[in-house]
């Protein structure tokens, strides 16, 4: 906002450095503590480790562990902005809370299940396009051709672009009057979309702005694991007569399996979480395009409902880990991790 | 290197060190202006610090009014809350509920503030904000270039939007995004969106199904407007000229200017054919609100800051600056406003508008009018239908807010 003169300059280094020096300060104090109590006091021969572990275990204290507890704590208050400074704790208001999310609607019309449903089926629809495209184009990169490196960068340009920027061009694409989609559409005489008002295109819409967000990594990681696959063995299936199918089905994805598996659970968490794309392209906050994590953020920053959508984030979570055990349990990815 | 960071680290910290032991009075003020009023902003703080220069204002513009919101209520819970804001009415409901920001009535001389601006903020009892301008409210503007006169109503706008609307070029155009563009239309055809009581939603009702027929009827019958406009796309066409009309409020008069010029005309918004009432466009204006506890030095510069942009002196410069009505009595008798055709028209618009709601609840029902709006201007839902979701939402959401 503001043009970087000298005296911006020389105010943001001041607040920089009260804050550091602070953050000294304070480590100072702790580990004087530590000293004085565990050195000291229980003479303990552990003190040198806790001195050195303890500003560490402090700021995980403070940024994770804190975090959450206060969040399991707020989903059984009634904190709302009626009750935003004087909200009740109690055991009887956090059941309320749980039973809210599945007997009422969660914001105005929409219900916790087809919201669970919506959520699932972007995952799916999302994951599956990475998957297929990634491993499309990671194959078609694995091999000699001219050019390999250029275009390997050309499409990893995606995932170079802030996810903020990229989602905020894609938005102006979608542009009724002005976006590219709609400009080609009407050129070649065809009806333009009203991706911003229609539910199902704008749904669409956001699909098809994480699809294009998402595959450069899938590609990423299916190119080294296709790389780290000795030739030998494709050769001995030659020299057997295996089809390039064959080869494919029972030598790539096989062997392809211990880096797929990490990848497809990181990109079900990603997706099933993604906030950024279908809370932007949906610029209109049509219900039909929320998902799980953008009703909660509606549900919390929207609406005020602080106590509820605390509640709501650990029914989020509890669905987010069961999905993922559940596909870890089946496809034995992290086996490799265990042995 | 490393001697070069060390010494680098030692000098950031002494700086830290001056800034602990800084004297001066700091203020933080937010404001949701952009464009020409952020311009305005910053000249009016750069000169009060120059008056002052025990104190510091930092200016923190925040993307919109809605980032504004959200932003104070995270940062009030957690005790890191601006000291002053320069927002709009409409957040007075959600934060006296909240119990973040002051009341004003025992800290500044409230009978200098035009009564209708005062009495937007009026809540509980007491007084949430002090008003910077005055209105608001939605209007027609014009470009003369393409239309000489404005119609009277809306038989008229029908009949000379056809004419207009051709190749590219719109008739009228208007932000189809926002309930708050539906708003003046509902109160043409005598609709409210309260009961008497002031927090029950009356959406479900004949005059909305009405207001919603006519504006499905103004895109898909007479296509007088774009078949999909939002805020961008409407003040993109009016400024190159491809729309000749154009519905927004006075914030956006002085771009138009600049633009436009003299070819610029300010009407009321035409009269509904159907009932013989004149649009009822939402009034409230900008506003200084305090945070909560605010006291000390900090109010004490909070309240010579907040005095000096009341001065007349200041008022009128807002109004020449933005073609905003001003808040104080004394500015709004000035000539300037009085002789000026453009806030002239603007005060017309004025009179027939209506006092924005500034309960919690009319957020719900903003939330509940837009998607029932679009799904009608989107022709994926009839008017009856979505009227009765409007209703069904609202209530829903209501209830959640307990």
């Amino acid at each position: 906002m503001e043009a970087l003169t000298a005296e911006v300059a020389v105010n943001t280094i001041k607040e920089l450095g009260s804050m550091v020096l602070y953050i000294i300060l304070g480590t100072i104090i702790l580990e004087i503590l530590v000293y004085l109590v565990l050195g000291k006091i229980f003479k303990s021969k552990y003190t040198l480790p806790y001195m050195l572990m303890i500003a560490a275990i402090f700021g995980l204290t403070m940024l994770v562990i804190y975090p959450i507890g206060y969040e399991v704590r707020l989903a059984f208050t009634n904190m709302s902005l009626r009750h935003f400074r004087s909200y009740t704790l109690s055991w009887a208001q956090g059941l309320k809370n749980f039973g809210l999310i599945f007997s009422e609607p969660v914001l105005k019309q929409i219900r916790f299940f087809p919201l669970l449903f919506r959520t699932l089926l972007w995952t799916a629809v999302n994951v599956v396009f990475h998957l297929a495209g990634g491993l499309g184009l990671a194959i078609l990169l694995n091999r000699q051709m001219r050019g390999r490196g250029f275009y390997r960068a050309l499409l990893v340009c995606p995932w170079a672009v802030p996810q903020i920027i990229a989602v905020l061009a894609w938005k102006g694409e979608f542009h009724y009057e002005y976006g590219f989609i709609n400009v080609m559409l009407k050129s070649i005489g065809m009806q333009p979309i009203q991706w911003m008002i229609s539910p199902f295109w704008n749904f669409a819409a956001a699909c098809i702005t994480n699809i294009w967000l998402g595959i450069p990594f899938m590609m990423i990681i299916i190119l080294g694991g296709l790389q780290s696959i000795p030739l030998e063995f494709y050769d001995a299936a030659e020299i057997d007569g295996a089809s390039r199918w064959q080869q494919f089905r029972n030598i790539t994805l096989p062997l392809l399996k211990p880096v797929l598996t990490p990848a497809v659970v990181l990109g079900i968490i990603w997706t099933f979480n993604n906030f950024n794309v279908p809370y932007m392209i949906n610029a209109n906050e049509l219900e039909t395009t929320d998902i799980l994590v953008t009703a909660l953020f509606r549900a919390a920053f929207e609406y005020h409902r602080y106590g509820f959508s605390a509640a709501f984030a650990m029914i989020i979570f509890i669905v987010l880990f069961i999905i993922a055990s559940v596909y870890i349990r089946i496809t034995h990815g992290l086996k490799g991790a265990y042995e | 290197m490393k001697k070069f960071l060390t010494v680098l680290l030692v000098l950031v910290m002494l700086m830290g060190i001056v800034g602990i032991a800084s004297a001066k009075v700091n203020l933080i003020l937010w404001t949701k202006e952009g464009e020409e009023a952020l311009d305005w902003n910053k000249s009016l703080i750069e000169e009060f610090m120059k008056a002052n220069p025990n104190i510091t204002i930092e200016l923190v513009k925040k993307t919109n009014v809605e980032v504004l919101r959200e932003d104070f209520l995270t940062a009030s819970l957690a005790g890191a809350a601006p000291d002053i804001l320069w927002t709009v009415s409409d957040h007075a409901g959600p934060f006296v509920a909240a119990d973040i920001v002051e009341a004003v009535d025992n800290l500044f001389d409230l009978n200098m503030y035009v009564e209708s601006a005062m009495d937007a903020v009026k809540l509980e009892g007491k007084y949430w904000g002090i008003p910077i301008s005055n209105g608001n409210q939605l209007m027609l503007l014009y470009n003369k270039k393409l239309i000489a006169e404005a119609p009277k109503d809306t038989d008229e706008l029908f009949a000379v939007g056809k004419k207009l609307t051709t190749g590219g070029n719109y008739a009228l155009v208007w932000n189809q995004t926002e309930p708050f563009w539906l708003v003046p239309w509902l109160g043409g055809f005598k609709g409210k969106v309260f009961a008497e009581d002031g927090v029950t939603p009356t959406l479900n009702t004949p005059e909305m199904i009405a207001t919603l027929k006519f504006l499905h009827d103004m895109k898909f019958d007479a296509k007088i407007v774009p078949p999909e406009c939002d805020y961008d796309a409407a003040d993109t066409l009016f400024k190159e000229g491809k729309a000749a009309m154009i519905i927004n409020g006075d914030w956006s008069i002085s771009g138009y200017v600049s633009v436009l010029g003299d070819d610029l005309g300010v009407a009321r918004i035409p009269k509904v054919s159907a009932t013989g009432e004149w649009p009822k466009p939402y009034t409230s204006g900008v506003y200084f609100m305090l945070t909560k506890g605010i006291s000390g030095d900090k109010l004490k510069a909070a309240q010579d800051f907040i005095g000096f942009v009341s001065s007349k002196e200041k008022q009128l410069e807002g109004v020449k600056l933005l073609n905003r009505l001003p808040a104080v009595k004394e500015a709004l008798e000035d000539p300037l406003i009085t002789e000026n055709p453009i806030l002239k028209g603007s005060a017309d618009q004025m009179v027939v508008g209506t006092p924005m709601p500034t309960v919690l609840e009319m957020r719900c029902n903003w939330d509940s009018m837009k998607p029932e709006m679009l799904a009608v201007l989107a022709d994926t839902k009839s008017p009856e239908d979505a009227a009765k979701l409007m209703q069904s939402s609202a209530e829903s959401c209501i209830k959640s807010l307990e």
